[in-house]
């Protein structure tokens, strides 16, 4: 079977993609890049960021709590210096923007329009970042004026990650969809705190995301929920540790799947994932992905 | 870059609560570097998820050895593996140790601090004149002496408790050397003292420095280290570069880590001059002397 994916003007080769701020931009690990659907890329803000002090990770039982703060080099530094390695990249460059603004979003779209990269996806979501008060994640009305004001600014893809903290991503979904969005990727780490023996914060930037096996029934309830209340696709992250995992999410609703975590555990692991399903697309002999896309509401219960 | 099965060849405790383990790993034993680590999957399960950084310790052959101290769940279980199981190993990752040309390199370890050292030392010691003090709390808790004197390099001892060697810190003997107040690696008595029960090596040479041998070398000034390579606990290390400063000390920075090969950007350490050094990618041997302790 053929086993692309076409989401808005991109198609990528299989449905399995990097999720961002877990794969870097790809660069390490190009082997394993090159075999996937795509990498999304670390999100990239309008100036250079150093991230939250360390520690930036806590572990408990089946996941992780993460503060980076979204470090990165700044728009300018990774046009110039990223993009024109990962252009060189045989997959699909998915770049993830973060702005602290409506009108941030739009400068960064309009500035990467320009740029070799195939998708934009807008990290709406971020849970640990403490600058601009509350998420523009959290109210469809921000959700949507973003999308469309990049809709604007760029004529690639445009994907929205969305967060499902104190919000039901079905109406924030929704919301970007009318916005112009192509699609749309659930969910993004859960907020999470985590206390040392002293009842002190653990982590650096105080709270944390959450991500892991921990956040895959969270993760796939969301995709359920938002696959049958917009018609664009949705792309299923969270918990993706296996094949099996991610053809949970296709089964739930999902197009595409994005394997964060278990990168950090295996480098590799996004390809297993990938290796995973299309072993399974051979046992049972598939002939499309529309077999399994959705299939949790069609089989019932 | 995948990780390796490979199986465990030997596994011992060294003093309570620290292990040895030499792993069957060719492939890793050929491309390691003093410096490096490897990134060990303690479970096969998600629980705990993430694999445990280790430095590597020694090299022979085709094995690697790992010497760790048991901190928490993670190193627990790790000490439950037996000969013949096999670990699942990422590696080797982080930037090899910088090939200082400085003729005189001091190698400071406190506690575990000791094990990353040893590679260094068999790797550096042809190269360089080196001196190498090892702190620990106790004397039982004095880890791989008697692999640093086979190498042949003077070795001088501290512990907490004065159970064996001087009695203080690490650091001390460390500052005493490089600003060159004192040399206690050749003086007869305290050697005895110090060595205790360690039966000496007639192919160390330590031993046979003399007492004028080690006059001449307080006095001159271009004898005493000018650089040091060092390992142990964050407070030990952040007190190391406040005796010792501006003398280059690199150090093995221990922290959580996410990933180990530089894509999650969890392990930063606040570099002096503003931003991070990730030190899975840039380290973990780092110039302390740049970054908060």
């Amino acid at each position: 079977m053929n086993p692309q994916v076409i989401i808005g003007r991109t198609t990528f080769a299989n449905p399995v993609l990097a999720a961002s701020g877990t794969f870097e931009f790809g660069l390490k690990f190009p082997t394993v890049a090159n075999r996937l659907g795509g990498v999304v890329t670390k999100a990239i803000t309008l100036q250079p960021r150093v991230g939250n002090p360390p520690p930036r990770i806590y572990e408990f039982p089946g996941g992780i709590l993460n503060s980076v703060g979204l470090e990165n080099p700044g728009l300018e530094a990774f046009c110039a210096d990223v993009v024109p390695r990962t252009r060189k990249l045989k997959c699909r460059v998915v770049v993830n923007i973060a702005g602290f603004s409506v009108a941030e979003y739009g400068e960064l779209a309009a500035r990467l329009d320009s740029e070799p990269v195939d998708a934009l996806e807008l990290n709406v979501s971020c849970p640990n970042v403490r600058e601009g008060g509350a998420l523009f994640g959290q109210q469809p009305r921000v959700v949507e004026a973003i999308t469309a004001l990049v809709r604007k600014r760029t004529t690639k893809t445009v994907i929205v990650k969305l967060t499902a903290n104190f919000v039901d991503p079905a109406e924030t979904a929704k919301a970007a969809e009318a916005g112009g969005a192509d699609g749309v990727t659930l969910v993004n780490t859960l907020f999470g705190l985590a206390l040392d023996a002293n009842g002190r914060p653990f982590l650096g930037g105080r709270t944390g995301g959450v991500s892991g096996p921990a956040l895959k029934p969270f993760a796939l309830f969301c995709v359920d929920r938002v696959a049958v209340a917009v018609k664009m696709p949705v792309i299923g992250c969270g918990g993706v540790m296996n094949g099996e995992d991610a053809l949970d999410f296709l089964s739930a609703g999902a197009r595409m799947v994005q394997v964060g975590t278990a990168s950090l555990v295996n480098p590799e692991a996004a390809l297993d994932v990938w290796t995973g399903l299309k072993r399974y697309v051979q046992k049972n002999r598939l002939s499309n992905w529309d077999k399994v896309v959705g299939r949790a509401r069609r089989v019932g219960r | 870059m995948r990780p390796a099965l490979c199986p465990v060849a030997e596994v011992h405790e060294l003093c309570s609560g620290v292990f040895s383990l030499w792993l069957e790993a060719p492939d890793i034993a050929h491309r390691v570097r003093p410096g490096q680590f490897l990134n060990v999957k303690v479970s096969s399960g998600p629980d705990p998820l993430l694999r445990r950084p280790i430095s590597v310790c020694d090299v022979e052959r085709n094995r690697v050895r790992l010497v760790f101290r048991v901190v928490g769940r993670g190193t627990a279980l790790l000490s439950h593996v037996r000969t013949g199981d096999e670990l699942d190993v990422l590696g080797p990752l982080g930037r090899p140790a910088p090939e200082l040309r400085h003729k005189r390199i001091l190698l400071c370890g406190g506690g575990i601090g000791a094990a990353p050292l040893l590679f260094l030392a068999r790797r550096m010691k042809r190269a360089t004149h080196l001196q190498v003090v090892i702190g620990a709390r106790t004397k039982a808790e004095l880890l791989l002496l008697k692999e640093f004197r086979a190498l042949g390099v003077p070795v001088a001892v501290t512990t907490d408790d004065g159970s064996a060697g001087r009695k203080g810190m690490v650091t001390e003997l460390a500052e005493g050397q490089v600003k060159g107040q004192s040399a206690p690696f050749c003086h007869p008595e305290r050697a005895e003292r110090v060595e205790g029960s360690l039966r000496r090596d007639s192919s160390t040479p330590l031993r046979s420095v003399s007492l004028r041998d080690r006059r001449n070398e307080r006095n001159d000034t271009r004898r005493q280290p000018s650089a040091v390579f060092a390992c142990g606990p964050r407070p030990m290390l952040a007190d190391l570069v406040k005796r010792l400063d501006p003398i280059p000390i690199w150090g093995f920075v221990e922290e959580r880590m996410g990933c180990g090969t530089g894509i999650c950007y969890c392990c930063a350490l606040p570099k002096k001059g503003g931003g991070h050094v990730r030190f899975c990618e840039e380290g973990p041997v780092v110039r302390l002397n740049e970054v908060v302790l």
